[in-house]
């Protein structure tokens, strides 16, 4: 997955996989409709589908930037 | 209760940690009451540590072992972290899972197991380069459903 592969970079990054039928509320709070949803900093951000490794490195880059 | 892999999985599996390069430590967090998928996950996991021997596997409970839960901000069960082992030392690589890795997602745990055990992202230097810089912390998490 590739949010492991990111966690695996670097000691500031934490990727987990949630499984999305047993954990409802938070995929309620992440507005979560289509799988896979990667949410960013508990909501900073949100990318749903599959993307490539760019795509979720420059929303990683936005929501650091503020 | 009966065993969760059928032989040809085991067997195919087997063939991919045939090519495991360091030792995988593999922390189970459950707990005893309002998790229906608890037990099923604890034994698939089990499982599939006993297909290699760099693969080792600890059980803890999310209540009772409280403290270690928080310091490796595990907070839902059922819930793995991946980390890497070299002799006794463990390093924590972020990589958690939580939930039965069922369907889809059980071929994301056997790849997480590699990725670990490789000790390399597989990313872009491009990307590495960003994320080695991190100076603030990034929680990314990944809703799936088993499919």
């Amino acid at each position: 997955m590739l949010a492991h592969q990111m966690a695996m970079e670097s000691p500031m990054i934490q990727a987990e996989m949630v499984e999305a039928t047993e954990f409802p509320e938070l995929a309620n709070r992440h507005g979560v409709s289509g799988v896979p949803q990667t949410t960013i900093n508990d909501g900073k951000a949100h990318v749903v589908g599959a993307v490539p490794e760019p795509n979720l490195l420059a929303e990683i880059q936005r929501v650091l930037a503020g | 209760m009966a065993q969760l892999l059928n032989n040809d999985i085991t067997q195919q599996i087997r063939e991919v940690f045939d090519g495991l390069k360091n030792p995988v430590h593999l922390m189970f967090f459950g707990r005893v009451d309002n998790c229906d998928y608890c037990d099923d996950t604890r034994q698939l996991v089990e499982e599939v540590a006993e297909i290699s021997d760099l693969l080792s596997i600890e059980i803890y409970d999310l209540d009772a072992d409280a403290d270690l839960a928080e310091k490796y901000n595990v907070d839902k069960a059922p819930g793995l972290v991946i980390a890497a082992k070299e002799g006794e030392q463990i390093t924590d690589f972020g990589v958690r899972l939580a939930g039965i890795p069922s369907g889809h997602e059980f071929t994301s745990l056997i790849q997480d197991i590699v990725l670990v055990s490789n000790r390399d992202s597989g990313l872009n230097p491009q990307t590495r380069e960003f994320l080695k810089g991190l100076d603030k912390p990034i929680l990314l998490q990944v809703h799936v459903t088993p499919t």
